[in-house]
């Protein structure tokens, strides 16, 4: 037998305690963990579903909306569709295509919703946006995790501050693409703005807004070509 | 009769008189990071209680079996394996609560008052001292946060508990929230505020009754 004289008798004792120790643990977190998965996952996507029916407008946080609601709402209106570079829709989801839901009421496309993804100020802001069938208008806005200083930059996952969005246009008067921009406080004509393309923003929270422009506009050019085919109407491959 | 009494003692005793936060100055850290409004922090308090109630149960099961030498390790162990599978159920069964505590509630592992009651109070204790032990100072803790969120969020953004209890009317006439208290100062001036508050009263603290005592 291996002689095992340099370990001392307490040693192997600890040893053998602590692999005991983990071992349980280990089976306890294994447990609860696949476990509960199913029910995780099932929140994952109904947190997903719940805030693409938030950016086109069809929910709002005035009120608990309970699950089977959104479940049949999103069923009913929401598609997903896979996008290539140029706005055309493909069959199978790859690595680079581009995701899109199209919010149809009775085949009728009312709006279209483009995830976003962003820079925050302290880490990245994910949410939705929601244009209208014209191409330009937005019609929601939605953010479901972000990690902004809570009061400040956290405000814009609140429902004043998507409602500033609505109504607002990511085209200029003479429709060039130009985004929308979260305004330094209050939208101030005097200074530039257009009001027709900037919303009010949040006093204090300046970075986290001229971050989330940024990302925002990222966003909306990498969907342009979908945009432009909306505007002009051409709807192929979304009915 | 005396033995009833002294687990009134342990356990009220994380309650009032050495009350984790006001009086240990412990888990000061998440006490600021949870307490903008009530619901986090009541949901805070309440996984915290559970986890050193049972932290504190289990470590004192095991006292004697625990090598001195790697105790600590198998503490955190304990109080990790809690901690995750607490994690996972407040994800299964209160997901959006979950995403508002998002990281404090993994880091309860590193709160010092689930290692510090087991290792000063467990590791020493029969079981059900050490589990009301374990619930008192949970509790005790709970108490300073819903205080705490209590100040910050009807000052900070005019609600209790979520629902609105400033009138519109004193908006219009010109009322507006206290910015500060959403950030973490204004936890530091409530929770500063309430330990100078403990320590007015006289009797409370265990401070005031001396040595040996």
């Amino acid at each position: 037998m291996l002689e095992l004289s340099f370990l001392h008798k307490d040693q192997l004792r600890a040893v053998r305690f602590a692999a005991i120790v983990s071992f349980i643990s280990c089976m306890m977190i294994t447990a609860a963990s696949s476990g509960l998965k199913h029910r995780q996952l099932e929140n994952i996507e109904l947190d997903k579903q719940k805030n693409i029916l938030k950016a086109a407008g069809l929910i709002d946080d005035s009120k608990p909306v309970d699950k089977s609601v959104i479940k049949s709402l999103f069923d009913t209106q929401i598609t997903h569709l896979a996008l290539d570079g140029e706005g055309q829709a493909i069959a199978a989801p790859t690595p680079d295509s581009l995701n899109l839901y199209l919010h149809r009421l009775d085949s009728r496309i009312i709006s279209f919703i483009i995830p976003i993804d962003s820079r925050g100020l302290w880490g990245k802001i994910n949410g939705y946006i929601a244009l209208a069938a014209d191409g330009e208008t937005v019609v929601g806005f939605s953010i479901y995790s972000h990690s902004e200083t809570p009061g400040l930059g956290g405000e814009i996952e609140k429902q004043w501050f998507s409602k500033n969005f609505v109504g607002k246009k990511i085209v200029n008067a003479t429709g060039q693409f130009v985004s929308v921009a979260i305004a330094k406080g209050k939208v101030t004509p005097a200074s530039g703005e257009v009001e027709l393309n900037t919303v009010d923003g949040i006093s204090g929270a300046t970075l986290t807004g001229k971050y989330l422009s940024e990302g925002i506009k990222i966003i909306l050019e990498q969907y342009e070509p979908v945009s432009v085919r909306f505007r002009q109407g051409d709807y192929t491959g979304f009915k | 009769m005396q033995k009833l009494g002294y687990l009134w003692d342990t356990f009220s005793k994380g309650i009032f008189k050495e009350n984790p936060v006001a009086y240990q100055v412990l888990g000061i850290c998440s006490a600021l990071a949870v307490t903008v409004q009530m619901k986090t922090a009541f949901v805070m308090g309440v996984a915290l209680t559970s986890v050193t109630a049972l932290s504190n149960l289990i470590i004192s099961l095991l006292r004697k079996q625990i090598p001195s030498n790697i105790r600590i390790i198998v503490e955190l162990v304990v109080i990790a394996s809690l901690v995750i599978v607490t994690d996972q159920i407040l994800k299964a069964f209160y997901y959006d609560i979950s995403k508002q505590l998002s990281v404090f509630v993994g880091l309860i592992i590193t709160n010092c008052i689930v290692l510090g009651r087991a290792e000063a109070f467990a590791l020493a204790n029969p079981p059900l001292p050490s589990l009301l032990d374990g619930i008192g100072n949970g509790l005790g803790y709970s108490l300073i946060l819903i205080l705490v969120a209590f100040f910050r969020e009807f000052l900070g953004s005019g609600k209790i508990f979520g629902l609105a209890v400033i009138p519109q009317s004193l908006y219009d006439a010109g009322y507006s929230n206290m910015g500060l208290m959403v950030l973490a100062p204004g936890a530091f001036f409530v929770i500063g505020f309430l330990v100078w508050l403990k320590n007015c009263i006289p009797g409370i603290s265990s401070e005031q009754e001396g040595p040996n005592q």
